[in-house]
């Protein structure tokens, strides 16, 4: 028989059968239901993390910061010196130099601490206190208005807080945009409580607002300058001072086409405490990665139990239709061919069942707003994630499992001797 | 020409051991119609499933058109039955659920026969029996006669050159019987085919070329109509 005759005959036996088909495809469809949306569970958790790392962080960002000890973080006897600037946990310029030769180190830029006296928009306006800060890395930022080039500031340019606008007398963010704001910087007084001895003021351009995202884990309302106007400042706060060119921590950014992985090992085998985002990316995945495979543990379960199911129904539909099957083989069916058409059989019932389950889990994708909202996540995030390819996977992987299933009951068929299938008393 | 030779089929083991067939010889020309008649239980069943390759007998040969078919392959059997025989049953045996195109459809299904020149095949079955109006009813829907016309039709599609019946109006009443009587013999006349008959009916023996009268697994008599005798 040719392989279209065979798949029609068994579908047409099938429909024939039409509720004891479509029991048997739903409790597969019960396990490819589960699996599916385990797995788009999985690829939505981990592109909904990506996202949130990527608005917490740059994944090409290095935090280098001294280990107590070079090597060790056991404390070393005091006036020994072991070549490293490292110093009870403080970096000096000569760490940044020796960083600096690592391969695959693009930019390097020291924490540098500063700070500001207070903010002003100039010409009488009322004076208020600020926090500023360097964006020495390229973490997103989510932007009220404005925009910003490689979430880098230019020279010259700031990034105002979407919290700062009222009292700075912006009516609104995109009002901000272009406008000039003036921050006063202070040299530290010699002597507390003395005033300071020295003070400037510094002058940038409103390049964007930023505002607070509910996916980032942890904001802080600030002015962000780029890294060399935060030197500049840094460098008159701390020139004739002791403190100077001392750093916790020390910035490093990788080139673009060199592995995070590689370099962090690198900079920690030249003894120092290295932390990025990978870190922590890597152990999120890990544990949605456990999560979704434990869910869909029991799709595979649930899939399992059904193949019992189909090996009983395959079983009766071969007992009702001996007539039909010796019939078959009297007119010159081969053996081949009857095996042929229970197996078409089955694997129709695991494409039916399959197929059920995998839209039911799609339907339920339509639930992504609401569950975004109920986890009060970001609006448009869509924890269930749906990749055609898997889904086509799964149903021609069900297909191959229910025709190993029916593979006993086709036998059984294919071996029915046609004069006792015949036989009418 | 169907030529069976000394054709010995046993069942069962040792003492259990029932012979169903014991050193059957006959031979059937191109084209007769012949009937092989006996009681339940006679062994006339044994020999149209020996003749037509579904039963395997121990001993003997059965040789359609020079070739023994007890020597062939399960495969070429197969195809020797799909292309050469086909099959009338007492209860039809037809597939309720299928319309009656499905139905006739199957043996050219099974033969091979492209989708394209199927149609063709089919309706003119169809056509023969009477029944091309009902070509989309379901089978379980038709008379107790009208599926054994349906039958038939099943039967004539891929223009056999042998037709076994067996008991074919045994669950007609004698009308409805005659109407299919008349299909078959007429289809024998006009193509040429074989036409074999196991009945316990003797009048629907007696329009058979041929009688074989089968007792107890051996041949008690043989006639032929205008012949010879054997």
């Amino acid at each position: 028989m040719r392989i279209r005759d065979t798949i029609r005959r068994a579908g047409r036996s099938l429909r024939q059968a039409k509720a004891r088909t479509l029991l048997t495809s739903l409790a597969i469809s019960v396990g490819a239901f589960t699996v599916t949306l385990a797995l788009a569970a999985g690829a939505g958790g981990q592109a909904y993390t990506d996202s949130l790392i990527k608005s917490n962080g740059d994944a090409k960002h290095l935090s280098i910061m001294a280990k107590v000890n070079n090597q060790s973080d056991t404390p070393k006897e005091y006036g020994a010196d072991d070549g490293s600037g490292a110093k009870q946990g403080v970096l000096t310029d000569r760490d940044v130099t020796k960083i600096k030769n690592v391969a695959g180190v693009s930019e390097i830029t020291p924490a540098y601490s500063i700070s500001a006296a207070y903010m002003t928009r100039g010409g009488g306006a009322k004076k208020y206190d600020t926090t500023i800060s360097i964006k020495a890395d390229r973490t997103a930022l989510s932007l009220a208005a404005g925009s910003l080039q490689n979430n880098q500031v230019s020279n010259g340019s700031i990034i105002v807080p979407e919290d700062y606008l009222p009292v700075l007398g912006f009516t609104n963010a995109q009002d901000a945009i272009g406008k000039t704001l003036t921050v006063h910087i202070e040299k530290p007084s010699i002597m507390l409580g003395y005033p300071s001895a020295q003070s400037e003021d510094k002058t940038f351009t409103i390049a964007a607002v930023d505002k607070k995202s509910t996916s980032v884990l942890q904001y802080r309302a600030a002015l962000r300058i780029s890294t060399d106007d935060g030197k500049a400042i840094y460098d008159y706060q701390t020139a004739g001072i002791p403190q100077s060119d001392q750093y916790y921590t020390i910035n490093v950014r990788v080139a673009d086409n060199v592995d995070v992985k590689s370099v962090q090992q690198a900079i920690e085998n030249d003894g120092y405490t290295v932390f990025s985002l990978q870190d922590i990316q890597q152990t999120l995945f890990q544990f949605i990665n456990i999560v979704q495979w434990g869910a869909a543990g029991f799709g595979f379960l649930a899939i399992l139990a059904s193949v019992f199911g189909i090996i009983n129904t395959q079983y009766i539909s071969v007992l009702e239709r001996t007539q039909q099957i010796g019939l078959m083989k009297a007119l010159g069916a081969r053996r081949k061919d009857i095996g042929r058409l229970f197996r078409y059989e089955a694997a129709w019932v695991g494409f039916l069942g399959g197929a059920i389950g995998t839209l039911l889990a799609v339907a339920t994708g339509l639930f992504n707003p609401a569950i975004a909202k109920a986890l009060s996540l970001e609006e448009g995030t869509k924890l269930l994630q749906f990749n055609p390819l898997t889904s086509i996977v799964l149903i021609v992987s069900l297909m191959i499992v229910a025709v190993l299933a029916g593979y006993f009951p086709a036998r059984k068929a294919a071996k029915l001797d046609p004069i006792e299938a015949l036989r009418t008393e | 020409m169907i030529e069976v030779s000394h054709v010995t089929k046993t069942y069962g083991k040792k003492h259990t051991a029932f012979t169903a067939l014991n050193d059957i010889s006959l031979t059937i020309p191109d084209g007769a119609s012949v009937a092989i008649i006996g009681k339940s239980g006679s062994g006339k069943s044994t020999l149209m499933h020996a003749m037509s390759g579904l039963d395997r007998p121990e001993k003997g040969k059965v040789i359609i058109d020079g070739k023994d078919i007890l020597t062939l392959k399960p495969k070429q059997i197969d195809s020797f039955r799909a292309h050469q025989m086909s099959f009338i049953f007492q209860s039809f045996f037809v597939q309720a659920n299928e319309s009656c195109y499905d139905n006739v459809s199957l043996p050219l299904e099974i033969a091979n026969v492209p989708a394209v020149k199927r149609r063709k095949k089919i309706e003119s079955a169809l056509q023969a029996v009477e029944l091309l109006d009902k070509k989309k009813s379901r089978a379980r829907d038709l008379s107790g006669g009208q599926k054994q016309r349906l039958a038939i039709a099943r039967a004539i599609v891929n223009e056999p050159k042998i037709i076994f019946a067996d008991e074919p109006t045994g669950n007609l009443d004698t009308v409805t019987g005659g109407v299919i009587e008349d299909l078959l013999f007429d289809y024998n006349k006009n193509q040429g085919a074989t036409l074999i008959i196991v009945t316990h009916d003797s009048e629907l023996a007696a329009k058979c070329d041929m009688q074989i009268h089968i007792k107890d697994g051996v041949i008690e008599k043989m006639t032929t109509k205008s012949r010879e005798k054997k």
